[in-house]
């Protein structure tokens, strides 16, 4: 049953995925394309986590703790710089 | 399972790195080259390599598009390119 359930959330993170990079493609602006990528790093995050559901291996979480602090850093950086200069 | 996670993410990735070599807008380049450090992490992942993929994450979507966008100001300040 729960096999079922993450199957089917990892299916809609996929989609989602697609969906967000098909606005980071046809995005007219730098903006748009930071919303974006802010975006596909949340669903790889929610991929990550569904990962290490389904292979049963706790260090899974760790990198997903990891990879939402850095790319954290990595969108504070674009967007101070977009404001202003870094 | 893991097949259809691994096509659709390379493909997400290959896409993304011709986005980033063609594109005209610095920006844009900077920021692709970071989705694809970004989807590499999650391949390695799903290749049971998790200390690769934590650096990866660190260096590879974080610490590269820092050094990148500070090179693109100091570049835009002195006023040759960018």
């Amino acid at each position: 049953m729960t096999d079922i359930i993450y199957a089917i959330a990892t299916y809609i993170a996929l989609a989602a995925m697609v969906l967000a990079f098909l606005r980071f493609i046809l995005g007219p602006k730098a903006v748009d394309r930071v919303v974006a990528l802010d975006s596909l790093t949340i669903i790889s995050l929610s991929l990550i986590v569904c990962i290490a559901c389904m292979s049963g291996r706790t260090i899974y979480i760790d990198i997903a703790l990891v990879y939402g602090l850095i790319s954290f850093v990595g969108i504070v950086a674009i967007a101070r710089y977009l404001e202003r200069g870094v | 399972m893991e097949l259809v996670i691994l096509v659709v993410i390379s493909l997400v990735m290959i896409a993304a790195a011709i986005m980033a070599i063609y594109s005209k807008n610095l920006i844009s380049a900077i920021i692709s080259a970071g989705v694809v450090s970004l989807l590499a992490s999650i391949i390695y992942l799903l290749l049971a390599a998790p200390d690769v993929a934590m650096t990866e994450a660190a260096i590879g979507s974080g610490l590269t598009t820092v050094v990148f966008l500070y090179a693109l100001n100091k570049m835009r300040k002195s006023g040759k390119d960018g």
